[in-house]
């Protein structure tokens, strides 16, 4: 992207007061852009904010303490008492489309992810729009944040393609220390299969042939970044930070100091916890009062009927989760600690929220597979630290479960790999100068991850450009916070904007209140079901049959949005027999059967005797 | 992509594997001196019958816990032990109680009181009682959860054992497997874990600081026997080499239980042994190990000169373990 490609204009965001004295300073900004070359943005007054998007991979609607969790989160939830959350904020269903969408803003059949790397169907191979990276016909946020004038830095994972064209130098950051794989070991290069038994890193542009000493991801990522703000810290220059953290992503791997904070505090079980998650998310008006809770996925039990030695031992997996959330929200409070000890604090936006749904599938049974088996010798070798006591050190390998994965995501229903809303809606915080709604308010808008894009960029004084490399450039699909930030609307959207999905042949529409979605079996019907999300955020019940018109209008949606984008549904899918896997789908009536709930029958105290003699 | 089909199958399995694991614990039973790893926790409720069987040679009678030497004396000894432990819980502290009787055979030339005897018994010994309490450390381990989240960190408990002199005696021999006289022994078994507590990796420095107890022997081949108190201090460094094998570095001194026969005051004991153990857990019930220790500071006829080689069996049981493993293999 050359520097000539992008107008820059004043920061809006900065200005207090919206109308004439923004109006003025913006085009005193812009002819200062025009007049002086980018070195001189020290002297731009007033300052442009620096910028920091905070991701957590995986992280739940509901872990946060300020959206209900009871993990300890007092970093982040003071982000949010000190900005505005975000109840109605899309992601994709899983982790590359929806980084895919932040970088680029542009739609994931458009961008390269129209499928995941890991998943890409015979059918979508060679098409433009499912290289299973972040194609070079887009234009990246860091990229024109860059030419902007900012400094941009990225620790964390990237996931959106390992080629040196592809890392994160090439794309626009300025400094970075990455993970290029989807997942790893937090405590050194271990990957997952034999094929990929190394987990790829870049520092700066370099593939690392070891890791630093003392190297723990989470701890590490901070360390660097802090590093790279350092650096620069003085000249001027205002910069923009990717902390694209692997917590909390499994495998659950955490210093043994983290890992003992919820001893037994989920032997309860899995619907108790959600239960009070949800109370305390309707207490905080996250939820309406009347929010019904999504049914338990039907192939997962009511931890009731588990011996507590079960529960001891799945409760424990969600033991060290919320470790895993806690330490990451740990190094966010040093990063954040550290802003606020160099005086940057004030003038730093930061935007945070998870990638997608939380993970319910069990990655490590598809990596190691079965006995025999290639990736099933490699995990024996590298992966096989199962006793609970090794939970956490490198060669152990924790997943949550589906059970928990529902708790994560509260009240909603699925998780992470489908698009119903435990897939793809999460929370969201954005704190700092470009928010002037009441400070620990929340927002009900329809928000996505590709508004982040048109946004930063209107803080930055950038324009998205018209062409890039001699063509058109993308479009973009979002739509900028500011004017929703600044207190002067409610959404970003309209009544008549839609959002659209579909990510390994599960699509969806949302408009309104509305939504339209299509699954798999047995996690959907294998056709068209309708869902009202005021009335039914959990997505209990199927509307297509009532609202045949509503259903005929969003289907016309989806075809606009399919058109328009490129979107080749898959000829083979990752869900393609899962119904066959699964037990059959049944209703999760509450108190059936009736035969595991019913108590030891006590009769009288004064009918009961001793046999006689 | 797989969506965690069956879990309740796979929580049963995990339940039952888990229980299972458990019963790897339960500690081996052995007489006075005992393998590492011996006082070592487990479920409460849990049972096991220990299996000792013991080849010593040396200058005292491995029967007599006093191990009074006899300057001169070349003994050799079989001896088996056999026992009975419980696991329970007192005061939500993990506890057991055992009995233990010894059996075998010893022979050898042995002087008392200038006369000589070359003698060869057999038969039972007195049987001890033991009961082991907690007192810092983890609480018990009532249920399958509490086992699965215990590692012992720094453990002391509270250790008594007392022998009952109901063994075979005859007053004329000064070599005999019962000892005709009450015996007991006041400790604190240590447990202190080095590292993480993950079977194939675990690690403990152990301690056993015990004094000795005797009562007099008023009919010692026709003579008194008293005997001092005893300080007996036993170390073992331990140390996993895979999940189901560990060995050990042993080490034992043993201070004062000076002897007196009718007014004729013996030596004090000051001596060191040292060993080696290893042992391998054959399945969920079933623990083994070998062992051998050696007096080191033995060149003088008055010191204490024993080596022994040791071998024990446990079996273990806890009555929710082989429910499961019933159902396990329905």
């Amino acid at each position: 992207m050359a520097m000539e490609t992008v107008m820059r204009h004043a920061p809006r965001v900065i200005v207090g007061k919206p109308g004439t004295l923004r109006r003025l300073l913006g085009a005193l900004g812009l002819v200062a852009a025009f007049a002086v070359p980018a070195m001189v943005h020290a002297e731009d007054a007033p300052r442009r904010p620096n910028i920091v998007i905070i991701l957590g991979d995986d992280l739940g609607f509901a872990d946060m303490g300020s959206f209900g969790g009871e993990i300890r989160t007092p970093n982040l939830d003071a982000l949010a008492n000190n900005g505005v959350r975000f109840t109605n904020f899309y992601t994709h269903a899983s982790c590359s489309p929806t980084r895919s969408m932040l970088m680029s803003g542009v739609d994931t059949h458009v961008n390269g992810l129209g499928n995941m790397d890991e998943w890409t169907a015979p059918n979508q191979r060679g098409a433009v729009g499912y290289e299973g990276y972040l194609n070079r016909q887009v234009l990246t946020l860091p990229q024109l944040l860059k030419d902007a004038g900012y400094h941009t830095y990225m620790v964390g994972k990237w996931h959106l393609g390992k080629a040196p064209e592809l890392i994160p130098a090439a794309r626009g950051f300025e400094r970075d220390f990455s993970l290029l794989d989807g997942a790893g070991s937090y405590w050194d290069m271990t990957n997952f299969t034999g094929a990929s038994p190394k987990s790829v890193f870049t520092e700066d542009g370099r593939y690392l042939t070891k890791l630093p000493e003392d190297y723990y991801a989470t701890k590490t990522y901070t360390d660097k970044l802090i590093s790279f703000i350092d650096a620069n810290h003085g000249d001027g220059k205002p910069f923009f930070a990717y902390v694209s953290h692997q917590a909390p992503h499994d495998p659950y791997h955490l210093p043994k100091e983290w890992r003992n904070r919820h001893v037994g505090a989920y032997d309860k079980g899995w619907d108790a916890v959600r239960q009070e998650r949800l109370k305390r998310q309707i207490e905080l008006g996250i939820q309406p009062p009347d929010t019904q809770l999504a049914e338990r996925m039907w192939f997962v039990p009511d931890p009731i009927v588990l011996a507590p030695a079960s529960r001891a031992i799945l409760g424990k997996k969600m033991e060290l989760y919320a470790g895993m959330v806690e330490n990451m929200d740990f190094h966010v409070g040093r990063l954040i600690d550290h802003l606020k000890q160099i005086g940057e604090y004030e003038n730093t936006i930061f935007i945070v929220f998870g990638d997608n749904g939380a993970e319910g599938t069990d990655l490590f049974k598809m990596i190691a597979g079965s006995p025999g088996s290639r990736d099933y010798l490699f995990a024996a070798i590298n992966w096989s630290q199962t006793n609970p006591n090794a939970w956490g050190d490198p060669g152990s390998y924790v997943g949550y479960g589906p059970m928990w994965a529902q708790v994560s995501m509260t009240p909603f229903s699925q998780y992470k790999g489908w698009v119903a809303e435990g897939g793809i809606r999460n929370a969201l915080i954005v704190s700092g100068p470009a928010v002037k709604r009441p400070k620990g308010s929340l927002n009900h808008g329809l928000m996505h991850v590709a508004d982040i894009m048109p946004t930063l960029l209107e803080i930055a004084g950038a324009d998205y450009p018209k062409t890039h490399e001699g063509r058109d450039a993308p479009k973009l699909i979002g739509k900028s916070w500011n004017p929703m930030l600044a207190g002067q609307t409610e959404s970003p959207r309209t009544s008549e904007d839609y959002l659209a999905w579909e990510i390994f042949g599960n699509r969806a529409v949302r408009q309104g209140d509305w939504k339209l979605r299509w699954q798999y079996k047995s996690f959907g019907k294998g056709d068209w079901e309708l869902f009202n999300l005021a009335a039914d955020p959990a997505e209990r019940k199927d509307l297509a049959a009532q609202h045949p018109d509503k259903l005929k209008q969003m289907l016309a949606l989806w075809d606009r949005y399919a058109q328009a984008n490129n979107v080749i549904l898959p000829s083979r899918s990752a869900f393609e027999t899962l119904e066959d896997q699964l037990p059959p789908r049944v209703p999760d009536d509450s108190g059936y059967p009736p035969m595991i709930y019913k108590r030891q029958f006590v009769p009288p105290a004064d009918m009961v005797v001793d046999p006689r003699p | 992509m797989n969506n965690n089909g069956s879990p309740m199958k796979r929580f049963a399995c995990l339940g039952a594997t888990m229980m299972l694991g458990m019963a790897a614990l339960l500690p081996p039973q052995a007489f006075a001196q005992v393998p590492g790893r011996f006082y070592w926790k487990t479920l409460s409720g849990g049972s096991a019958v220990p299996l000792v069987f013991e080849s010593i040679s040396g200058n005292t009678n491995p029967f007599d816990s006093a191990h009074t030497v006899n300057a001169g004396a070349d003994l050799d000894a079989t001896m088996a032990l056999v026992g009975y432990a419980q696991t329970f819980t007192l005061l939500d502290r993990s506890a057991m109680a055992a009995i233990i009787l010894p059996m075998g055979r010893i022979s050898g030339d042995v002087t008392v009181a200038g006369n000589a005897y070359s003698q060869s018994v057999n038969g039972f010994g007195d049987p001890m009682l033991e009961f082991n309490l907690n007192l810092i450390g983890p609480p018990a381990q009532k249920n399958i959860p509490d086992a699965l989240r215990y590692e012992p960190g720094f453990s002391v408990d509270l250790l008594a054992d007392l022998a009952l002199p109901i063994g075979e005696y005859d007053s004329s021999q000064p070599l005999n497997i019962g000892q005709n006289r009450w015996y007991g022994r006041l400790g604190a078994p240590v447990i202190w874990q080095l590292g993480d507590w993950v079977p194939g990796r675990r690690t403990t420095l152990e301690f056993l600081p015990a004094v000795w107890l005797f009562g007099d022997n008023d009919d010692y081949v026709g003579q008194t026997l008293e005997t001092d108190p005893m300080f007996q201090l036993d170390a073992h460094l331990t140390r996993d080499f895979t999940e189901r094998l560990w060995g050990s570095l042993d080490a034992s001194w043993y201070s004062g239980g000076q002897a007196t026969v009718n007014g004729v005051e013996g030596e004090e004991l000051s001596n060191v042994g040292v060993g080696l153990t290893l042992g391998y857990a054959v399945n969920d019930n079933l623990n083994l190990t070998f062992g051998y220790k050696s007096t080191v500071n033995d060149s003088d006829p008055t010191d204490l000169r024993m080596d022994n080689f040791m071998i024990t069996l446990v079996y273990g049981w806890h009555p929710l373990i082989e429910g499961s493993r019933r159902l396990k293999n329905e």
